[in-house]
């Protein structure tokens, strides 16, 4: 089974670059484990559909900001608590649920299983190479959620994507 | 692109030939997946679906759902292909990483110049498809193009974009031309004499700053000669410009003048048109580089070997002119920054374009609908503005109010999306 790692993110904007910095640990960690390819991106949309082909599951790692989220707060999602953000959202690309429709329609070989682990985002727009304090401290709880994740011990069902989640 | 052309300044230095032609071949590629992106997943679905079709299938996936999977497959080889250019020639297509002050940080290889050029075929091909496609969909339905050349879409500015030295448009270098409402060049000036002719209004209810052409002078938000409003976007720049610098480009280019009715062509939904135009100069433009064996001359950087100061760069980005202007230290770390985006040269004219178009829309007996705010947005899209790509919000919708009053100022509905608490 082929694996995709993908952190997500700018790696100049503090905290969005929180699914790079995930990335870069577990590449770390994870650079003798057959099958699995760690990989960071800046890409969106579109872009995004072309990186996860040809892999069996992949677990994406982003920033997000929520209404009512605490920087630090870690969430595991399914692709479908993306769902209404489908239709007509940036004027400028298609979102990541159109994007994965568009390409499973297509008959692309895109991931069976597509896990996201959301990082809630105190600050995204100064101009940083670290993230803020508490999402700092989320970076190695994340990592070990993420290797129970590929152990096939991850915390909670897939489903549950509106559950928030934090490491014991 | 314009980043590396303003620290080429900044360091006084400048490329070798395989340095500019990796750079502009660089550009072309971005500028296919950018225009392909655009024009199918956010232009066609007004077109293709219609513009008050049901909002659930006026997208992409309705649209490949009409025109074909098959097209569908196109769309992402085309975009994959521009970007694995990129990646190729600058390390990342997003944030790539390869240019530096005085050219390119490597050379690519034969193998790679050959891939390219295949890759560069092809796309040639696609854009004779999407140009058809808008031919078929677009300009032989009457009532599309009468919305296209009709008055609620229609603004008259004047226009920025670069122009090579026979006046043909250019992405990567030249001079930037400016055309008035009739089409008559009143300037054309070099990067470094931007600040003479460019100023900035500002609003107290706005943090982004409206654009004007200095000599005419800011008159609010007006059309027309006397004000100094003007766009940058791929029709202004077919409306700067003599001409397109490829054989097939410029047959388009021709045919969109013939059609809407000479130049200059105020329709801002013929921007999606102009959008297409390019894209067939890109990739004959991309082919044209690829075929060039100086390509893959190792040679693809000058050393800056003078102290840096001051630069500036400008491109022509998909959306539209796009200016950066550093200042440095003697040991080259940057003290000031000014840079002028395509979506900021285009903000004045985008109020204008909106109000214009909900103005021409919102009659007296007419239902206000979500197809009705759709139109209004159409006149919003057709700009591809770059405001801020809410990435990691949920929802990531777009927010929009529209406000209907009676001859009294008197509210009488109010129809919104999206709204979040405190917009």
């Amino acid at each position: 089974m082929k694996t995709l790692i993908l952190g997500l993110g700018n790696p100049i904007l503090s905290d969005d670059g929180v699914g790079n910095r995930i990335a870069q640990e577990l590449e770390g960690k994870l650079s003798q484990r057959q099958g699995v390819t760690v990989q960071e991106t800046s890409m969106s949309g579109l872009s995004l559909i072309d990186l996860l082909a040809g892999y069996d599951k992949a677990i994406i790692v982003d920033a997000i900001q929520t209404a009512e989220g605490k920087p630090g707060e870690i969430y595991r999602l399914s692709p479908d608590a993306f769902n209404n953000t489908r239709h007509a959202s940036s004027p400028h690309d298609v979102n990541f649920a159109t994007a994965l429709e568009l390409g499973n329609r297509l008959g692309m070989a895109l991931p069976k299983q597509i896990v996201v682990y959301a990082i809630e985002a105190a600050d995204t727009s100064t101009f940083s190479e670290k993230c803020t304090p508490e999402v700092a401290k989320a970076i190695p709880i994340c990592v070990k959620m993420i290797i129970k994740e590929l152990n096939g011990n991850h915390l909670t069902k897939v489903a549950d994507g509106s559950k928030r989640l934090s490491d014991s | 692109m314009a980043s590396c052309k303003a620290t080429d300044a900044v360091f006084h230095v400048d490329p070798p030939p395989a340095g500019k032609k990796l750079r502009e071949a660089f550009y072309c590629a971005h500028y296919i997946h950018s225009h392909i992106a655009h024009f199918y997943a956010l232009a066609a679905p007004d077109f293709v679906m219609g513009p008050t079709s049901d909002p659930a299938q006026r997208n992409i996936l309705g649209v490949i759902s009409k025109v074909g999977l098959q097209i569908g497959g196109e769309v992402i080889k085309h975009r994959a292909y521009a970007q694995n250019i990129q990646a190729a020639i600058a390390g990342k297509a997003t944030h790539p990483v390869g240019g530096i002050p005085g050219g390119m940080s490597k050379p690519i290889t034969e193998e790679q110049r050959k891939d390219f050029e295949e890759k560069a075929k092809s796309c040639v091909e696609f854009s004779k498809f999407s140009l058809k496609l808008f031919g078929d969909v677009v300009l032989a339905n009457k009532d599309y193009l009468n919305l296209i050349t009709g008055n609620i879409y229609t603004m008259k500015s004047y226009y920025m974009g670069m122009v090579d030295s026979n006046n043909k448009v250019n992405f990567y270098d030249g001079t930037v031309r400016v055309v008035d409402p009739e089409g008559k060049e009143v300037v054309k000036f070099k990067p470094s004499e931007y600040l003479d002719y460019v100023a900035e209004h500002t609003e107290p209810w706005s943090y982004l700053k409206f654009p004007f052409l200095k000599k005419v002078g800011w008159k609010g938000f007006t059309e027309g000669k006397d004000s100094g409003i003007y766009r940058v976007s791929p029709l202004a720049r077919l409306n700067v410009a003599d001409g397109m610098a490829t054989p097939l480009a410029q047959a388009e280019y021709e045919k969109l003048f013939k059609t809407l009715g000479g130049k200059p062509v105020h329709a801002t939904l013929a921007f999606h048109w102009a959008r297409l135009v390019e894209l067939m100069y890109a990739s004959e433009r991309l082919l044209e580089l690829c075929q060039d064996k100086e390509i893959t001359d190792p040679k693809v950087r000058t050393i800056p070997t003078a102290t840096p100061d001051e630069g500036v760069g400008i491109v022509e980005a998909p959306r539209g002119t796009l200016i950066h202007h550093y200042q440095t230290d003697k040991n080259g770390m940057v003290i000031k920054v000014n840079l002028i985006v395509a979506t900021a040269h285009n903000y004045p004219a985008m109020h204008m374009s909106i109000k214009k178009a909900a103005q021409g829309l919102i009659k007296k007996g007419t239902a206000v609908s979500e197809g009705l705010l759709n139109m209004v947005e159409m006149a919003f899209r057709a700009y591809d503005p770059c405001m801020a790509c809410a990435t990691h919000t949920l929802p990531g919708q777009m927010p929009l109010e529209i406000v209907i009053y009676d001859s009294n100022k008197e509210e009488l509905r109010r129809i919104s999306q999206n709204l979040t608490e405190g917009d």
